[in-house]
């Protein structure tokens, strides 16, 4: 049985320091169970500038048990999948205590981004190339951050890929259809 | 029976005083910064009262008593260490050195006397911040880096050493035994006209002056002074469950069921126990076969320690 009454003080207390630590935490639905926390990027690390949303499960144990969290965001880094937003964090597995809270543990996640561990990697790719090619490392997961992680609005999308040559009403159908996914967007436009 | 009591507080602390000089000087610097802040909030609080009479040449007047005062609230600080060797002292060969005091004292009624118009005024140091009379003195030494703090503290000490001698004798009590608390409770509402006029003077406030800001400490708040609150923190209880955040009751209160301090309600500990059975605190496993019997019998022993050792600290 999930204790309710510690979630929704959790989230009390996040919302009340949220401009100060940037951290928000919003339930997805009623029940509590699901909800999604957005962490801002490190200044000073290719994530800067970047809102990262990560989706947070509340297990039946909690808090006894980790929360289960993944980045719904894609990111570029050593101890995050790139294709699922799996993330290899101790504390969200077996160094997670009771005593720790879902705005800890986003915290520790941002504190990850800050000081990625490519010797525990969870994205083997991009932990060899944060080992061997740290510079294309930084470029690449900048370019993660400048596409995935900021919100533009859709106007900018618009004209972005009518810059690419499509038409205006084509672009904001495909745009519409794909949810506002840029890339998704592209390549419906690119097959169809 | 008011001389007495000063007598003997002073006659406890006047030797520690004198013989771990060098010690409080070391400590000196780091307590004083402690001190500092809470200085600074009065100082600033009561120089904008200053500015509102326009009182500047008053300021300058007042510098030297007001330099005098921050002596005074700095050294209760100091003497927290002093004051209980000085009583191994007592207790082992201090009794000569207590006489000693005794005929010093007897042998100068001046500063029995002085003393006790002093103690009041030390109390509420609201009037000892005295309308920003001491703020000149105190920016500098903030100013100053550490060394150049505790040169400008010497200077002051040595050029008033008269004073000095007097304030060693008067501050002591502040932290004595708590019926000797209530003596100087006493003193302090007999020589309440030397107070008040002394305080006039000043352009201090009084205890109850309507416009005297809240935020001044008084007796009662000078007795539960920072330092103090520092080191009861270290042994706090919550008032809820870090786990489950339900109100502690005085059970969970009163169950410490890992060494590194950690608590939490019986509940959250018996879940955790079903677990995997580690502190969340230090994530070190709970000694399985000794908590039953911390519950019980430790548990309690714990709070009785705890207890006396904060009351020890109130006396020191």
């Amino acid at each position: 049985m999930i204790d309710f009454s510690r979630v929704q003080k959790e989230l009390q207390d996040c919302d009340k320091d949220k401009d100060a630590s940037g951290i928000r935490v919003c339930p997805k639905s009623d029940s509590l169970t699901r909800l999604t926390g957005t962490i801002p990027g490190p200044i000073g690390t290719p994530y800067e500038g970047g809102t990262f949303q990560i989706d947070i499960t509340i297990p039946d144990g909690y808090p006894f048990e980790p929360p289960k969290m993944q980045f719904s965001t894609k990111v570029w880094h050593p101890n995050i999948s790139s294709q699922s937003g799996a993330i290899c964090l101790d504390v969200l597995k077996d160094q997670w205590s009771p005593a720790l809270t879902l705005k800890t543990a986003l915290v520790s996640i941002q504190a990850l981004l800050s000081a990625p561990e490519p010797k525990d990697p969870q994205d083997a790719v991009v932990a060899e190339q944060y080992m061997k090619n740290y510079q294309v490392f930084v470029s690449t997961a900048r370019y993660w951050t400048e596409t995935f992680a900021k919100n533009s609005s859709l106007d900018e999308k618009v004209k972005r890929l009518v810059e690419m040559g499509f038409g205006d009403a084509q672009v904001r159908t495909a745009l519409e259809s794909s949810g506002g996914d840029e890339n998704v967007a592209l390549e419906k436009l690119c097959s169809g | 029976m008011i001389s007495d009591s000063i007598t003997n507080a002073s006659a406890t602390a006047a030797p520690s005083a004198r013989d771990f000089g060098k010690k409080k000087r070391t400590n000196r610097t780091a307590k004083l910064k402690q001190s500092k802040l809470g200085l600074r909030r009065e100082q600033w609080l009561s120089q904008v009262a200053m500015v509102n009479k326009g009182g500047k040449e008053e300021m300058d007047a007042n510098r030297k008593p007001g330099s005098e005062k921050s002596d005074q609230r700095d050294r209760p600080v100091v003497n927290l260490d002093g004051h209980q060797r000085g009583e191994e002292d007592d207790n082992n060969s201090g009794a000569n050195r207590h006489e000693s005091f005794m005929e010093s004292l007897s042998n100068s009624p001046n500063s029995i006397l002085s003393g006790m118009n002093s103690i009041p005024n030390f109390s509420s140091s609201s009037s000892s911040g005295s309308g920003g009379s001491c703020s000149g003195n105190i920016t500098e030494e903030e100013d100053a880096d550490d060394d150049g703090c505790l040169d400008d503290w010497e200077a002051i000490a040595d050029a008033l050493a008269a004073d000095d001698e007097k304030h060693e004798k008067e501050n002591p009590p502040e932290f004595s035994e708590e019926h000797e608390h209530e003596n100087i409770q006493q003193s302090a509402c007999e020589s309440d006209v030397a107070v008040s006029r002394k305080q006039k003077s000043n352009q201090a406030w009084r205890p109850d002056d309507e416009l005297r800001p809240q935020g001044l400490p008084n007796l009662g708040k000078q007795r539960s002074s920072p330092v103090m609150n520092f080191h009861y923190s270290s042994v706090a209880v919550p008032s809820s469950c870090p786990i489950c955040y339900e109100d502690l009751d005085l059970t969970d209160s009163n169950f410490l069921p890992c060494p590194c301090g950690f608590r939490l309600c019986l509940f959250c500990h018996k879940t955790i126990c079903d677990g995997d059975g580690r502190c969340p605190g230090c994530r070190k496993p709970y000694e399985r076969n000794t908590v039953k019997v911390e519950t019980s019998v430790q548990g309690g022993g714990l709070t009785i320690r705890l207890a006396r050792s904060s009351s020890m600290f109130c006396r020191s």
